[in-house]
């Protein structure tokens, strides 16, 4: 099966270490979310990048972009090259969401740009009657910004059922935990209050999330539709769990096969089996 | 100018349902025509203008034109981040409409004038700064628009101040346009609601020659070293700061390809100190007529 959540930690751990990059556990709390969208729910046309009619992903939270960069990798639309010459001089893949890199829909990582973008698009589908959806993952860090409640006043006011906005909760941001930083109190009732159609769900455990992804798709109501999904910084890594320094660290040889070790198939397995 | 302007924009959205308006919640009588004409295509955004541009952006990449309307202290100025990356990165077709420009708000103060919006946009890549004088070249600049597949801004400035043209040819991007020929000493540049200025400050200086600047990105670089060439002097005039403006955009071509003497008309790095009329704060900031003649006097004198 593709997208599992151990392959696609792999590849971003293989990134990290080549580009010898950060923001490892920006893309680790989003891996379930992504898997279950590529496998369940993203129409993608004629499966190649920008096809007519697709589906689209808004990565909102461009810190998280390996973990896309991973599910495209998956797909076929990255090669083995451009995993391991992440970075490299004369290359495409940046370190954040960039619209020029097909299969990536907007630029972002300058944060609080993607939502409003995601509801220019949802708003074009619906307006083109094409039925075409917009999922758009946004981090508890970045909905600090004024611009994403603006784009979510939009959004409900113009009634964008098509639109379903997904809050990677992993509870931290730059310099701290988000309740240090600047605190949200319950993320849930501020988007309900703005008019969405809100459910809460564990972020990394795949049946939940498709599961709520389907009710939430099924409902008849002219309300965009919210998820917000509780996910552990660093997930799937022992060590990088809840530990923010993974916001910053670069791999050396050494960790990076400490890492790679927990993420092999059997030692993964036991772990979730936990 | 505002007739012409709305009337073209009716026009365009009549013939072609991609383009839609989206505003800030301004334009209250200005875009009565379009509501009436093409309610679909009218998306009032709310005062949030960050998100306006960012859903211009996810319209524009499906395939609509979006036009969007707001004052020009707010859109460029409040928005340039989205306009960089949302808009001009991605080189979307959006043309942005900055209402307002210069000191239009006189009575309003600092908050609603913009003197600083050709400046913030013009070391912005991808992006068209245009800034039409009259009904003649608001109803080209959007022709040209309408017709291009870029970002553009458009620079809406003092509107009621009369005809420049009577007749114009076909705008070409980059051109500069004379409005009166002369072979003196002295070639007067000028854009929007300056170059009315222009022509009577002009009239000082025998045989002197005036022409309006409706595009200030892309300027036609080999036309703008021909007209150095031409003048002992060069004015460059606009409502708009000294710094980063038309008067920057000339000086810096003339630097490169003939150096000349440049005398600079606009607002000289400060905010408005007072509130009145329109005509007041242009005498405020010195560019009314008779402020204009002497600035244009003392550069001269020290040639």
């Amino acid at each position: 099966m593709k997208f599992q959540g151990n392959q696609l930690r792999q590849t971003v751990l293989r990134m990290a270490f080549a580009g010898s990059t950060v923001h490892i556990g920006c893309a680790f709390s989003i891996i379930e979310i992504l898997a279950v969208l590529y496998r369940s729910y993203l129409n993608l046309g004629n499966g190649q990048p920008e096809s007519p009619g697709r589906d689209y992903l808004i990565l909102s939270k461009g810190h998280g972009v390996m973990a896309q960069y991973a599910c495209m990798y998956e797909l076929g639309w990255l090669t083995d090259k451009d995993i391991d010459n992440y970075f490299g001089d004369g290359t495409i893949l940046k370190g954040l969401s960039d619209a020029h890199v097909p299969g990536l829909e907007v630029s972002s990582g300058s944060l609080g740009h993607g939502l409003s973008v995601g509801v220019g698009i949802a708003l074009a589908s619906k307006i083109k009657g094409t039925g075409q959806r917009c999922f758009a993952l946004v981090g508890d860090g970045e909905i600090n910004e004024g611009s994403i409640w603006e784009a979510l006043l939009f959004a409900s006011h113009f009634q964008l059922s098509n639109l379903l906005v997904i809050v990677d909760a992993n509870g931290y941001q730059a310099m701290g935990t988000t309740q240090e930083v600047m605190n949200l109190g319950q993320i849930a009732d501020k988007f309900q209050a703005f008019g969405f159609d809100c459910r809460e769900v564990d972020g990394h455990d795949e049946k939940a999330l498709y599961q709520v992804f389907q009710e939430l798709l099924e409902l008849s109501s002219s309300c965009p539709k919210a998820v917000i999904a509780h996910t552990v910084k660093g997930k799937g890594v022992s060590f990088m769990e809840d530990n923010n320094v993974w916001h910053y660290s670069r791999l050396n040889r050494e960790i990076y096969a400490q890492a790679k070790a927990e993420l092999e198939p059997q030692v993964y397995k036991d772990k979730l089996s936990l | 100018m505002r007739n012409a302007f709305s009337d073209a924009l009716v026009k365009f959205a009549l013939g072609d349902e991609r383009v839609l308006l989206l505003t800030g919640d301004h334009g209250y009588a200005l875009f009565d025509d379009f509501r009436q004409a093409c309610p679909k295509q009218y998306i009032n955004a709310g005062v949030a203008e960050q998100n306006m541009v960012g859903v211009a952006a996810g319209l524009a990449k499906s395939g609509f034109f979006p036009v969007v309307y707001g004052l020009s202290s707010f859109l460029p100025i409040r928005v340039l981040e989205q306009i960089k990356l949302d808009i001009c990165y991605e080189q979307l077709k959006v043309l942005l409409i900055g209402d307002g420009a210069g000191v239009v708000y006189s009575s309003l103060g600092s908050s609603h004038q913009s003197t600083e919006d050709i400046a913030a946009l013009r070391a912005l890549p991808n992006i068209s700064i245009l800034s039409p004088a009259d009904a003649s070249e608001m109803t080209q600049c959007l022709n040209w628009t309408f017709n291009s597949d870029r970002p553009v801004y458009l620079r809406m400035g003092k509107a009621d101040l009369g005809v420049i043209h009577e007749t114009l040819p076909n705008l070409e991007p980059g051109k500069l346009y004379p409005v009166k020929p002369g072979t003196g000493n002295l070639g007067f540049l000028a854009t929007g609601s300056m170059v009315k200025t222009a022509l009577e400050v002009a009239q000082e200086w025998d045989n002197s020659g005036v022409w309006s600047v409706p595009f200030i990105k892309p300027l036609d670089v080999q036309q703008v070293r021909e007209i150095c060439q031409q003048y002992q002097a060069i004015v460059v005039m606009e409502e708009h700061s000294i710094y980063g403006g038309l008067g920057s955009a000339i000086s810096e071509i003339a630097s490169t390809y003939h150096p000349s003497w440049i005398c600079r008309i606009g607002i000289e790095d400060r905010f408005s100190q007072f509130c009145g009329t329109y005509q007041y704060l242009m005498q405020e900031h010195r560019l009314d007529v008779a402020s204009v003649k002497e600035k244009v006097r003392n550069f001269m004198s020290r040639l």
